[in-house]
């Protein structure tokens, strides 16, 4: 599972926004496949200390493989750029020091901070949740407040509604136009969710305990009509092995956060996935003659995803059968928590809280998606060349993953909003003409 | 020179075209909009100029957004009329563009904000809207008249 999330790190960082001539494109496919899967199987030179370091390096070094005849007969993808029926783009809410789970005090309110979940925000919702609620009923109020309506608001509402609070929302938007439906909407908790450095050991027991806690509460929702929360066969692809070598430096520029204020390569980034490798299901390789793909090499792993129509949908209601209100308000500075009715306010703006509450390290890292239309035949997802591809309720979902090579460094800094069809293209390109030689042949 | 009109009968209906001044409480900023001169027809110009430049790419041509960018009409009066205007200044300050937050001189700024009020109906005035969270302070963005909603 963890070739997946290094994967899937790196998944949500490949905006290209800049072009380069064919002969650099191949050279760096070329180096970011190898690379790419180097990098998830490197912390795998820990194994000489007697453990391994990683689930892919575990599963490498047992050379499990999945038990023939289990790879089911995959209907392909019809992946061609003339389906596009959308281009989201998201600024991801990253912070160094992790997210802001702190509390102020702002006149006679008590503001709880939850924001600022980097690439994890789905994945992470219902854990930072359950945190922020926790310092809220420890203040014993009888209402509580959240600010915005994305994802980090909705469950943190809900979780205020469980635990026996009147809640009442106040957003300036309602889903589908936060940001938080502009993310991929697949299980990556440790996706620039901190630098290791600023977050300091202490963030890794929070960030364990939000993942344990978001992901059991995640199980709740599974099998439900129109599955808001689903599983999906993840293959990832490669025309080399999957083999050990460096990780790549992912360095954009000399220095690092502390001497420039931006992180400045990948391996400033945290990772905290092998903490729950113990619930996360692991993946397997696949023998040659179960390989239906047209590629030497394939993994396989379960993966878990959030269908964001079903979902978001879901919890909107549930909020609303639990009485709960919404006010559709904008707040301009600090100061305006004050007009609110309840005493205790959990703060979850996302991105906006860089000009809402002047959190300048708070820092956006773009991301794209396309969207085809849905393929409810295809139930799997695949990795290859350095993009992806879901398939969800909602449609295909198809994202450029890393095309500069430069790691969790993609899209750092970069606030541009703004689709970027070149890149869908590219990134639905490779799906194209892989599906356009499947299958391949067996034994 | 959108605006100028509602300026004339505003003002002459109060008495008082030749005497703008600016006050600025809040609670009275239902009537300010009558009272007030908010920017000049020209300052109005210099920031479409501006915006066409650096904001349309997002919010439109028309003001009207699209479905992840808000408009800066209809809602956005909602969401900020009875707010001072140096309030939004600020905003449009340190978060806009948003591809390059904090990109513009405080004069287009205050332009984009001239700008902004004239298309939401706000009459033109004699006098240039300040550039200082100081002077903006004392202003408040106005409740839109029913005959000006655009």
């Amino acid at each position: 599972m963890l070739v997946r999330w290094h994967w899937r790190g790196q998944m949500q960082k490949g905006w290209n926004l800049t072009g380069f001539d064919d002969n650099q494109k191949i050279r760096r496919l070329r180096l970011k496949r190898r690379d790419l899967f180097a990098g998830s199987l490197a912390f795998g030179a820990v194994g000489a200390r007697g453990m391994w370091n990683s689930v892919p390096a575990a599963a490498a070094a047992l050379q499990r493989t999945a038990v023939g005849g289990t790879v089911p007969r995959l209907v392909p993808m019809r992946a061609h750029a003339d389906q596009i029926t959308d281009i989201k783009v998201c600024l991801r809410p990253f912070r160094p020091a992790g997210p802001r789970l702190d509390v102020e005090r702002v006149g006679d309110k008590v503001v709880i901070h939850n924001y600022g979940h980097g690439g994890s925000g789905w994945s992470l919702s219902w854990g930072s949740a359950d945190i922020a609620v926790g310092k809220a009923a420890s203040l014993s109020p009888r209402r509580i407040a959240v600010v915005g309506c994305g994802v980090i608001g909705l469950t943190s509402a809900l979780s205020a509604q469980r635990a026996g609070f009147e809640v009442t929302i106040y957003t300036r938007d309602m889903l589908p136009h936060t940001r938080s439906v502009r993310a991929n909407g697949s299980w990556t908790p440790d996706s620039r969710i901190a630098l290791t450095a600023p977050a300091g050991p202490q963030f890794a027991d929070v960030w364990e305990q939000m993942a344990r806690y978001s992901w059991k509460t995640y199980r709740d929702y599974l099998g439900l009509p129109g599955n808001p929360i689903d599983f999906r066969d993840n293959y990832t692809l490669s025309d080399t092995p999957f083999e050990e070598g460096p990780e790549p430096e992912g360095r954009t520029g000399p220095g690092d956060y502390a001497s420039t204020g931006m992180p400045r390569a990948t391996s400033e980034f945290a990772t905290y996935g092998d903490r729950i490798r113990d619930i996360i299901p692991a993946p397997e390789l696949l023998a040659s003659q179960d390989n239906p793909f047209p590629v030497a090499y394939a993994q396989r792993a379960p993966m878990m995803m959030f269908n964001f129509g079903a979902y978001g949908h879901l919890l909107l209601s549930e909020f609303y059968q639990a009485g709960g209100k919404i006010v559709i308000r904008e707040f301009h500075t600090p100061a305006d928590m004050k007009s609110i009715a309840e005493p205790v306010i959990i703060n979850c703006p996302g991105y906006a809280a860089r000009d809402l509450w002047g959190d300048r390290t708070l820092i956006p890292v773009r991301g794209q998606t396309a969207w085809l239309p849905p393929q409810p035949d295809v139930m799997y997802g695949v990795e290859y060349k350095g993009a992806a591809a879901l398939s969800k309720s909602d449609g295909l979902m198809i994202q450029a993953v890393d095309l500069n090579n430069v790691g969790e460094m993609e899209g750092v800094g970069n606030s541009f909003e703004h689709a970027d069809r070149a890149e869908a293209e590219k990134a639905i390109a490779v799906f194209e003409n892989l599906f356009a030689r499947f299958p391949a042949g067996r034994g | 020179m959108r605006g100028s009109g509602y300026a004339c009968r505003a003002g002459l209906g109060a008495g008082l075209l030749l005497a703008l001044v600016q006050i600025g409480l809040p609670a009275a900023h239902a009537a300010q909009a009558r009272t007030v001169s908010y920017y000049t027809t020209e300052q109005a110009q210099r920031g479409e100029t501006t915006y066409q430049q650096f904001c349309a790419v997002c919010h439109g041509a028309s003001l009207a957004g699209a479905f992840d960018v808000p408009p800066l009409k209809g809602r956005f009066v909602t969401n900020w009329s009875g707010a001072t205007l140096d309030r939004l200044f600020d905003y449009i300050s340190k978060a806009m563009p948003l591809f390059s937050p904090g990109a513009l001189t405080p004069a287009q700024n205050a332009d984009l904000v001239a700008f902004i009020l004239r298309e939401n109906g706000v009459p033109a005035g004699r006098t240039e809207l300040p550039a200082t969270d100081a002077a903006l302070k004392t202003m408040v963005f106005p409740t839109i008249s029913a005959d000006r909603v655009k």
